[in-house]
């Protein structure tokens, strides 16, 4: 194996990549956001239709993006399966009793769990929206459409409070992977961590409910 | 584990004690129950089990293995998970430390050894933990003047300095953090053998070398990898930080990036 690969594969390269595709991950979500407040911001539709067009101009560069954004999950998950099994069969023999100390979290213990719910959910998002080709004649429509349906909004909303426990680890995590920590700012860092996770539980999660109960059908 | 409940200095205490079992390497094992009726609470935790011990030994039975040396929390010889915690319940504090008073009369303890595949048991509650001598050994050398004595101010290390890389030298090698780690990853072990060098003066000449070198050493070992659950640093009977994890995935992605590659003989390379 390359000196390259012999890093990457080691425990702490496995580690770093996991946190930088993380961290990157995370702001296509800021874009992501950005781009679906344009619903509650103007609810005629015409704003978040202005900008599926605006996206779709960009022509080939935009599924150059989307390949790239496809290859950044592959090694998110890839890796969290990976990481996930090879961590089980470090330990073959378990302990017949355990406690924790409290230092680990909810979204710490859960993170393969969370990040499996949320590429079942991104499944269904895909197929939604993305690779039904009636969103891209009237996307405001084929949204107001499927939010409107208690169901698929459920599962929205459902997915986006996963998002926010998976992300309350996974913020601070990356930046201790990449080795960012300092002792004057780890505090700060951790209550980022939160707010980031809360920001996004909140944010996305405002789309489903905006369509069930706030918005007139 | 219950508030202590007995009188301090005469109060004798029952204690059940279900103790792993294991007659070697690769054996089936099995939690057997102990009970011992007369604990005293000036007792440390291992003088418990020898009190154990010579109860098996006047029964004719065999005793429990354990592994034990200073018995004062300095030398990390000591390995017993207790009631699921490495070292057991209390704090900064290694299982030879512990002392019965934390319990009381009736308790029911569960102890059993440090888990993990690159920890073997050999015997009932001792592992193998040669793992971590192998990883210390492929962190090499210190390249340090020799001949005659160097000036004693002629490497300034600033105080800060020194005081953290003492933090990081703290490490007594138990491996509590990787029995504690739900990943069984010895990343606290590692990183605070990396920092304390990294951190002086005398330690950079194979700074990024000795990194990359422990950490491929440590993945060899069949440690699992860090997901920064951070249960290592509360169980480090020596609080050693998850800072120093930082500070090595830091250093191994710089040196990385910086170590030369092996270069053909000859070469001058600085």
């Amino acid at each position: 194996m390359s000196r390259f690969g012999k890093a990457l594969a080691s425990s702490v390269g496995k580690k770093i990549v996991m946190g930088l595709s993380g961290l990157m991950l995370l702001g296509f979500l800021v874009e992501h956001l950005h781009g679906n407040l344009k619903l509650i911001e103007d609810p005629s539709g015409a704003a978040f239709d202005d900008y599926v067009g605006f996206l779709k101009s960009f022509g080939p560069l935009l599924v150059l993006a989307e390949i790239g954004l496809g290859l950044l999950f592959s090694a998110h998950v890839y890796l969290a399966f990976r990481l996930t099994l090879e961590n089980i069969q470090a330990r073959k023999q378990r302990y017949v009793v355990r406690n924790n100390r409290g230092a680990s979290t909810v979204g710490s213990v859960s993170m393969f769990y969370t990040g499996a719910i949320i590429l079942g959910y991104l499944l269904k998002h895909l197929i939604d929206f993305r690779l039904d080709p009636r969103f891209f004649d009237a996307p405001h429509a084929a949204v107001q459409a499927k939010l409107s349906q208690p169901g698929h909004a459920a599962v929205y909303l459902l997915a986006a409070i996963v998002l926010g426990i998976h992300l309350s680890h996974g913020f601070r995590s990356a930046f201790q992977s990449l080795g960012l920590s300092h002792p004057r700012w780890n505090p700060l860092l951790e209550r980022l961590g939160k707010f980031v996770a809360f920001l996004f539980a909140v944010g996305f999660a405002a789309f489903p409910m905006y369509y069930l109960f706030i918005r007139e059908r | 584990m219950s508030a202590p409940s007995h009188d301090a200095g005469s109060g004798r205490m029952r204690i059940t004690l279900k103790i792993w079992r294991q007659e070697g390497p690769n054996r089936p094992g099995k939690v057997e129950t102990h009970f011992l009726p007369d604990v005293s609470p000036h007792m440390s935790f291992l003088e418990m089990l020898d009190v154990l011990n010579e109860r098996l030994i006047a029964s004719g039975l065999d005793t429990v293995a354990f592994d034990h040396d200073c018995r004062e929390g300095i030398c990390g010889a000591c390995s017993l998970v207790i009631d699921g915690r490495a070292h057991g319940p209390e704090a900064l504090t290694t299982a030879c430390q512990l002392h019965m008073r934390h319990y009381s009369d009736g308790d029911t303890i569960h102890v059993e050894p440090f888990r993990a595949n690159a920890f073997p048991v050999l015997k009932d509650l001792m592992v193998d933990r040669s793992a971590f001598d192998r990883i210390i050994s492929a962190g090499g050398f210190v390249s340090s003047p020799t001949g005659s004595a160097p000036d004693g101010n002629a490497i300034l290390v600033p105080k800060p300095d020194a005081d953290r890389a003492m933090d990081a030298a703290a490490c007594i090698g138990c491996g509590a953090c990787a029995a504690a780690c739900p990943n069984a990853s010895a990343m606290l072990f590692v990183a605070a053998k990396v920092a304390h060098l990294a951190l002086l003066p005398q330690g950079q000449p194979e700074r990024e070398r000795r990194a990359l070198a422990m950490v491929h050493a440590m993945d060899e070992e069949g440690f699992g990898s860090c997901t920064n659950h951070f249960e290592c640093m509360a169980a480090c009977p020596k609080g050693i930080s998850v800072e120093s994890i930082a500070r090595m995935n830091r250093d191994f992605a710089l040196s990385f990036l910086k170590e030369a590659p092996d270069l053909p003989t000859g070469s001058s390379v600085g």
